[in-house]
């Protein structure tokens, strides 16, 4: 907990919450544009559509506003060259938690801003009926555990290399790849693809009617492995990150 | 100053040397390139512009979203080593003019830009006819190219800017993001001549290649974000105290 305060000390008056506000910001105000004048098909299904664009607007912003907050979160270790100092303080251990507990603080505080204002809208429009809670809920955690693995990718690349272009870079093509992918396949084992992946509502558009219909997605086997790997790169960018910042020392 | 101004891109050069930061604008537009091509090759049938479609495919989520972003983490670059440790003090003492410097780093943002641009091109090219496209390349594509360039060279003097005045590395980088989303609900609008991130994407004609452009407006727009964030630049640089902290 101690070392936890400590990490929200050292990034005070960095305004990281500002910068994550006005990027989630951003978001919100694209979710305005792309939902104004909703017609009447549109209000029907209202719900299940804002399940179905919320991945692919993740997919283009989160691993940049990740890449942003990871990169601000280790910025502040190289930037002092504290890397020595803080292990005389506190287990390296403990210290990485911190940050990494930190950042997760950050992304579920998004997440749920995130939620309130899909919701928010939804009865501002009128949609037809009432958000299926058990499907919201499963798409609010998946959010979280999709920021998460990307999080920590960054933070363990911002905290590798001082040169922070380096994590940005990365940032930016897993990005690119995510978004891309998502108009070829249905599942991705990339870390980027995990919005994909936990996208639990798909769209079915009829070029003869241009209706669009939204439906549930029935999980393959393979897709629900695709869906369980989001998981499995928290623990290994986990494990890796805090072998790495134990290990490190300038 | 003609001196002074090449002796600040010689030393931009040398700070730059060594240092993969060209890496990134090789690697996204041959992402952008591999599957927008598979991606029109997969819709042959719906997408039958040949030349036109592939350049919806490669250019629209490049443009949109990643090359703002880009060429902020570029301009990011530039600036940090400023930023660092007590490099301020050096910068703001040589016996160069700071307007020369500060040019020095705005040829090298434009350099690696045109680079990106020309490598985007090429790519367009080599995968249209990897696709079995036989028509002739689009003479538009000149076009597409040069107003491209002078959208992303305004992008380049606002990015320069919000790194010079922020200290941090990421924060630009979130402002070119937002900013190329931004443009994009700007285009949406009719607005994308006015607003200075969609001049790239207007100029390239990314998803629109038959776009009929307003060409004076998208030159008078873009000199008038150049000047704007060029002379703001220097007047921060000095009159505003920097710290070396």
């Amino acid at each position: 907990m101690i070392t936890l305060q400590m990490e929200f000390k050292k990034i005070r008056r960095k305004k990281i919450g500002l910068t994550m506000c006005a990027l989630i910001g951003i978001q919100f105000a694209w979710l305005l544009w792309a939902t104004n004048n909703p017609s009447e098909a549109e209000l029907l299904q209202g719900w299940l559509g804002h399940l179905q664009s919320q991945p692919l607007l993740c997919a283009i912003m989160m691993p940049t506003i990740m890449s942003v907050l990871a990169s601000r979160l280790a910025d502040v270790e190289h930037k002092g060259n504290t890397y020595k100092q803080l292990k005389t303080l506190r287990p390296a251990g403990t210290l990485y938690l911190a940050k990494v507990l930190c950042g997760f603080l950050f992304i579920v505080t998004m997440t749920a801003a995130n939620f309130l204002f899909l919701l928010f809208l939804g009865y501002q429009y009128g949609y037809v009926g009432n958000p299926d809670p058990k499907a919201y809920l499963s798409a609010f955690l998946l959010q979280i555990a999709c920021c998460l693995s990307l999080y920590l990718l960054q933070l363990d690349l911002s905290m590798l290399f001082f040169n922070q272009m380096i994590p940005m870079t990365v940032g930016l093509c897993g990005s690119m790849l995510g978004v891309i992918l998502m108009y070829l396949k249905t599942y991705s084992f990339l870390p980027w693809g995990g919005f994909l992946s936990s996208a639990l509502v798909r769209m079915d558009w009829n070029p003869d009617t241009r209706v669009i219909t939204y439906y549930y997605r029935e999980f393959s086997p393979i897709e629900l492995f695709a869906l369980a790997m989001i998981f499995i790169w928290i623990a290994v960018f986990y494990t890796a990150g805090r072998i790495l910042f134990t290990r490190k020392e300038s | 100053m003609k001196t002074s101004y090449l002796k600040a891109v010689r030393a931009e050069q040398i700070k730059l040397k060594r240092s993969p930061v060209w890496l990134a604008f090789i690697a996204l537009p041959m992402i952008s390139a591999f599957f927008g091509t598979f991606n029109y090759l997969l819709n042959i049938e719906i997408l039958n512009s040949e030349w036109f479609s592939l350049w919806t495919q490669h250019s629209l989520f490049l443009c949109y979203f990643f090359m703002p972003s880009l060429i902020g983490t570029y301009c990011s670059y530039l600036w940090r080593l400023e930023h660092t440790r007590h490099n301020w003090n050096s910068f703001l003492t040589s016996p160069i003019p700071l307007s020369a410097l500060y040019f020095g780093k705005l040829s090298q943002a434009v350099f690696m830009t045109i680079l990106g641009n020309l490598w985007i091109f090429f790519l367009y090219y080599v995968c249209g006819r990897l696709s079995g496209l036989s028509s002739p390349f689009p003479k538009d594509a000149a076009s597409w190219f040069l107003f491209g360039t002078i959208g992303a060279v305004t992008v380049c003097c606002v990015q320069l800017f919000f790194s010079l005045i922020i200290r941090s590395f990421a924060i630009p980088i979130g402002i070119a993001m937002a900013g190329g989303i931004l443009g994009l609900l700007m285009t949406n609008k009719g607005l994308g001549l006015r607003y200075p991130y969609s001049l790239y994407c207007v100029g390239m004609r990314a998803n629109n290649p038959n776009l009929e452009l307003d060409v004076s407006a998208l030159l008078s727009n873009s000199a008038t974000y150049i000047l704007i964030f060029v002379a703001l630049s220097i007047f921060y640089l000095h009159r505003h105290e920097i710290s070396a902290s």
